[in-house]
């Protein structure tokens, strides 16, 4: 039988109320923050990606070439140009930050073997992220059939 | 909230690899290029870009590609609210977030069926 979260928990309030931990005031201009929170802060555009994605698949499945060729048109917006670009960037950012930050995730030992150093990690993902990135463009630009 | 984290973590972990790597070559190709003119008119025409699609393995990799980011997505910007406003909100934002990425996968998953 496992304990519930809370089985600990005082059955009233404690004489002393200490106040929410709340970080001090621009602690994200501090240091080590501003690249943490700017990491975070792509999960906006994982959004954004991802339901611009799901607008071009959902279109797809409408068999509307009219309305396809419309959103690319609409791409031709140096608005829309200048979003993306920005996205692009940021995203390969958020990605190799991700795999420098995976090594640490990782338990000391993987099974049998113990935990391989970081590099081999970083060479693995990068490797991974060539390849992949390298495929989906040829695919995607007409390349590859 | 706490409940929900053994299920969100795996999807929010892919979500991370999934994006990543897919997410730049579709955001070069498929948003910069082809809008500029440096790709063929054919290589993303509507009749390509269903064959493509609504081929298994495309329907595949479109749904993991628009559902997982979305976790990952919905992860990031939670904790960036508890980062940048406090724990106090996190019950409704939390749930908000989730409830995005979920209704998106949703979604993403009817709209590869459809194709």
């Amino acid at each position: 039988m496992r304990a519930r979260v809370d089985a600990m928990k005082s059955s009233r309030p404690p004489r002393t109320r200490t106040a929410d931990p709340t970080p001090p005031p621009n602690f994200w201009r501090r240091g080590n923050y501003l690249p943490y929170i700017a990491f975070g802060s792509c999960g906006l555009l994982l959004f954004a990606v991802g339901f611009g994605l799901l607008r071009l698949v959902w279109t797809l499945g409408s068999g509307d070439p009219a309305a396809w060729n419309a959103i690319f048109e609409s791409y031709g917006h140096p608005l829309y140009l200048a979003f993306h670009a920005f996205a692009l960037v940021a995203l390969t950012w958020f990605t190799f930050r991700f795999f420098r930050l995976f090594p640490k995730t990782q338990p000391p030992k993987l099974g049998p073997l113990p935990r391989p150093p970081d590099s081999v990690f970083l060479l693995g993902l990068g490797g991974a992220f060539f390849v992949a990135t390298t495929l989906a463009s040829l695919v995607l630009g007409g390349a590859l059939p | 909230m706490l409940k929900l984290e053994p299920i969100v973590w795996p999807l929010f972990g892919l979500g991370m690899l999934v994006g990543g790597l897919l997410y730049p070559a579709f955001l070069l190709v498929a948003t910069l290029a082809q809008p500029l003119g440096v790709l063929s008119a054919d290589a993303l025409s509507f009749e390509r870009a269903h064959a493509l699609a609504s081929h298994p393995i495309g329907r595949v990799v479109l749904a993991a590609a628009i559902a997982f980011p979305l976790w990952a997505g919905a992860h990031h910007v939670r904790h960036l609210s508890i980062d940048l406003g406090g724990i106090a909100r996190d019950a409704w934002f939390g749930a908000l977030c989730y409830a995005v990425a979920l209704a998106g996968s949703v979604l993403a998953v009817m709209a590869v069926v459809r194709l």
